[in-house]
């Protein structure tokens, strides 16, 4: 029975290089009974263009919206980033009528009109809101005896005003999914620090500064893994810890995995299909000795 | 049948206050063309005693049978003009203003307008005159007691004033002793005499006061009547400790088989206590209460194969059997005292209050420096048990912030430059770092503290901190100080949160209960910021110490002893008399329905049945004629005195023409 149907928001991160986000996605939504449904037509969210042009940003949000609305469903992006663009968007469109009108006057040459009637739901609210702990646990096949250290990212928290999917300075929820599955979370003190990703573009010394030593304090404290849900921290704290590790001088090999990744372990989805073997920290060690 | 009405006009200038803007002497011979109106005369200042005389001599001259003056607001002179026709031989009630200053003169500018409105506001004064009925005050009778709700410094200081003019106080204290937060002090600032010291005694003296009925471990239940009259009902709640056999020796305690297992509250839960408990030494009264919500045999009916309480009490005084009891007494005047809450810091959670055992609150580290305390006074980290080498206090925890709490505590700056002295006493190696906002020290002798605070050799950071990370290597704090413009990393020990300070959690059901209300803040609202700071809406009603507002002991003792004296000018009175302008029911028109009943705020009404017929009744001692019944009868059964429904109408229809 299909617990709910969703338009799949992919973003531009998962179909150009996060590829094992998607792949874990759509392993382990089928076995919450969540259905995905694919769109053609998606532009880009608007985001990295909100410093640029303001106005662009929103048009496009709300393009991608109105996608949704037009197959009457609400729409699902997994990209922490691509959910803050939406869910301002739809902040302040939902709000004044005059910005709505003039964005509809954009869209109305693609024949698309922004209703609000589509509600943007992020990772964590489709997991602990709508599908639900009990839910989750009853698909836990093999519970996962780890301790990780878990990173929200700041686009999934931040800005609290706006109304995000879990409090801004003490985020619970990805926590308390993992103890679901058996994976012990405690709170460590960096928990909230940068990932680095957003300084990549101006100053990469100092990402990688920020992304080494998050890692190596994690790694220093005794951690199995760290769990994250933002394909931009993923690609800082996965692709990047080789290179983030020699900026710090320090060796680090900590397995970096998605939230969905150890999700689709602990129901006893294969290794294979979860895109491990996309991941370039050493993930292996997770399941040698198993 | 009633006399045939003749009115009395008169129109006082106010200097230029009227005079200026209205016509006063068109107004005047405008009043003589009214129905009714036997004299019109102006004057200067209608309020002198010249004024006071033209209308006395004009009422026995002129026969007059009301008066009608048209001067400044009700407010301002109702009751002299009252008492002018009074001593002229007319019902006081007979006096009718019409208010050409504030409602006309000072707000208009075109003369001509003014002086119009200024007819119209006469007329309709003339027209309500006509149908003025006299009315007679009734008085009630006071009852000479006083209750003080709450047994800390602000209780205790009221009870006492109170008791000493000779009246009964009830003191209701909710814990099992007096002393309130002021017990939980080491010293007190600015000139650092030890708390215990100073409040003890006062305590001893509520103990043996013989005016004084001290109801500890006692709760407010419920509260009837009104200022003069009020009867309250009272539960004690039960200690299981017989209070006339225990003599506090304090065997029991030591033999509980809880002994170290239940958080201490008194000590902030840094120690633990038994289930059987005297808060602090010193408490009063000296008696030992079972905690039932931990004691076995009161939670799960036994308690191995017997109680040691029992076995251990030589005087024979436990006693599991005891229940609560509901005490009905009956009371003048009312002083609430319940004090406040700290703010849990927990609530904000970049300040690592609940990640790190050594970032405590000033509450918790009075109570380590307190040579009473858990730790015997030695300073030292939660965990480790050693002595911290670096202490960092924060200032303005929630304070001052709008997302938290908007007000100043005034009592946090003080508090912290206390605990720095103390510190520095006990640790003279120690580093000591303050990070505040402002620092406030504005009472006597506050500013010299704080000079002498500076020299004690602390590093001080203007800037509230953005993270307090608590690591292996200690505690790290981030703070940007705005004196130097450089962001500052403090890497400490020890962190001590000084928290925003609230209303106590139930403070709005006590409000419910006492009919008065509270502040955007949650603390109880006074009745004038500035003229009446013990005052409630509610007579009989005052407010004593922090639960109107942030205090430190110094003005809470102040406030306290203006309380008393407040609820001292009702309860020195025989009688006070009652509210004139009280509801009446016209017995034809009801029908009983009781729609008076649900609106009525004081429990005034009640329906009766008299002849088999259902009617409303008003008890004329309750009610306090605030009209919420006359608006809400369907029948126009219920009216208001010198408000009736055809007084009011009548001058609606002049206005309105």
């Amino acid at each position: 029975m299909t617990k709910k149907t969703l338009v799949f928001y992919p973003g531009c991160i998962m179909q150009t290089e996060q590829y094992s986000y998607e792949i874990s996605l759509r392993e382990i939504l089928p076995v919450l009974d969540i259905k995905l449904v694919d769109v053609e037509g998606f532009s880009c969210c608007g985001e990295p263009l909100k410093s640029v042009n303001r106005m662009i940003t929103l048009v496009l949000s709300a393009r991608n919206i109105a996608l949704a609305e037009s197959r009457n469903l609400d729409i699902f992006t997994p990209c922490p980033i691509c959910n803050l663009a939406f869910r301002e968007c739809k902040n302040i469109l939902d709000n004044d009528d005059k910005i709505k009108e003039k964005v509809n006057g954009f869209l109305a040459e693609e024949g698309l009109t922004y209703n609000g009637i589509s509600k943007v739901i992020d990772l964590l609210e489709l997991l602990y809101d709508i599908v639900g702990l009990d839910y989750i646990k009853k698909h836990v096949k093999k519970p996962l005896d780890l301790k990780a250290a878990v990173h929200y990212g700041c686009h999934a928290i931040r800005p609290s005003e706006i109304g995000r999917s879990d409090d801004s300075e003490e985020p619970r929820k990805i926590e308390d999914i993992l103890e679901v599955l058996g994976v012990e979370a405690p709170w460590y003190p960096e928990k909230l620090d940068c990932c680095g990703g957003l300084l990549n573009m101006n100053l990469p010394e100092t990402a990688l500064t920020k992304t080494g030593e998050k890692l190596r304090s994690i790694q220093e404290q005794g951690f199995d893994l760290l769990v994250d849900i933002c394909p931009w921290c993923h690609r800082q704290f996965d692709s990047k810890q080789k290179k983030s590790g020699e900026t710090v001088a320090y060796s680090l090999n900590l397995p970096v995995v998605y939230l969905t990744q150890l999700m689709g372990l602990a129901f006893d989805i294969p290794w294979g299909k979860l895109g491990f073997n996309l991941n370039l920290s050493p993930v292996n060690t997770l399941v040698e000795g198993r | 049948m009633m006399k045939k009405p003749r009115i009395g006009v008169f129109v006082c200038h106010c200097g230029i206050n009227i005079s200026a803007t209205v016509d006063v002497e068109k107004v005047k011979e405008y009043a003589k063309t009214l129905d009714g109106v036997a004299v019109s005369k102006d004057y200067k200042y209608m309020c002198s005693d010249v004024g006071a005389n033209l209308i006395k001599e004009s009422i026995k001259k002129d026969k007059l049978t009301s008066v009608v003056v048209a001067c400044c607001s009700p407010r301002m002179h109702e009751h002299t003009f009252q008492k002018v026709a009074s001593d002229g031989g007319l019902n006081p009630y007979t006096v009718e203003i019409a208010n050409i200053r504030e409602q006309c003169s000072w707000v208009h500018d075109d003369k001509k307008v003014a002086t119009e409105k200024a007819k119209k506001l006469v007329e309709a004064a003339v027209a309500k005159a006509r149908l003025l009925e006299p009315l007679i005050t009734s008085s009630i009778e006071v009852t000479p007691n006083a209750l003080v709700i709450g047994g800390g410094i602000a209780g205790i200081q009221a009870a006492l004033e109170i008791a000493e003019n000779g009246h009964k106080v009830y003191l209701v204290e909710r814990t099992p002793t007096l002393g309130g937060r002021m017990a939980q002090l080491d010293k007190t600032f600015p000139t650092l005499d030890c708390s215990s010291c100073i409040l003890t005694p006062r305590m001893t003296e509520v103990a043996d006061h013989p005016n004084i009925e001290l109801l500890a471990y006692s709760e407010v239940e419920d509260i009837k009547g009104s200022i003069g009259n009020f009867t309250v009902k009272i539960r004690k709640k039960a200690r299981f400790v017989d209070a006339d056999k225990c003599t506090g020796c304090g065997d029991c305690a030591e033999n509980c088989r809880l002994k170290g297992r239940i958080i201490d509250e008194f000590n902030m839960g840094l120690n633990k206590r038994s289930a059987i408990y005297l808060p602090f030494p010193q408490a009063v009264p000296l008696i030992y209460t079972i905690d039932p919500n931990h004691c076995l045999m009161l939670t799960t009916g036994r308690c191995g194969k017997y109680p040691l309480c029992v076995e251990a009490c030589e005087a024979d005084a436990i006693d599991f059997n005891q229940k609560d009891e509901v005490i009905t007494v009956d009371v003048g005047a009312i002083v609430v005292a319940t004090g406040f809450n700290l703010l849990d810091p927990s609530i904000i959670p970049e300040y690592g209050y609940t990640h790190s055992p050594n970032v405590i609150t000033t509450l918790e580290m009075e109570r380590l420096i307190n040579s009473a305390g858990p730790t015997k006074g030695e300073i030292q980290l939660l965990d480790t048990k050693e002595k911290p080498k670096s202490i960092t206090y924060i200032l303005c925890v929630g304070s001052r912030d709008e997302t938290v709490c908007s007000w100043c505590c005034r009592i946090g700056c003080m508090t912290a430059l206390k605990h720095l002295y103390l510190i520095r006493e006990k640790l003279p190696d120690a580093e000591i770092n303050l990070c505040y906002i402002d620092i406030r020290s504005y009472g006597k002798g506050y500013e010299e503290f704080y000079r002498t605070a500076r020299n004690l050799n602390i590093n001080l950071f203007r800037g509230r901190p953005s993270e307090v990370r608590p690591t292996k290597e200690g505690i790290i704090i981030n703070v940007f100080d705005t004196i130097t413009n450089k962001l500052f990393e403090i890497k400490t020990d020890m962190v001590v949160l000084v928290p925003a300070v609230t209303a106590r959690e139930d403070a709005v059901e006590l409000a419910r209960k006492l009919k008065i209300s509270t502040s955007s803040d949650g603390f109880y609202l006074e009745g004038h910021p500035k003229l009446k700071p013990m005052d409630t809406a509610t007579g009989g009603i005052f407010l004593a110490g922090f639960c109107q507002g942030a205090k430190d002991i110094q003005d809470t003792v102040a406030h306290a002893s203006g309380a008393a004296s407040r609820a001292l000018t009702i309860l020195s009175k025989k009688e006070l008399e009652a509210e004139t302008y009280i509801a009446v029911v016209d017995e034809e028109l009801c029908s009983g329905c009781g729609i008076c009943i649900s609106v009525c705020p004081y429990q005034a009404i009640e329906l009766i049945t008299e002849d088999d017929k259902k009617r409303a009744k008003v008890n004329e001692a309750l009610c306090m004629g605030c009209g919420a019944c006359t608006a809400a009868c369907p029948s126009g059964a219920m009216q208001q005195r010198g408000f009736k429904d055809k007084e009011i109408l009548s001058m609606i229809e002049v206005l309105s023409k």
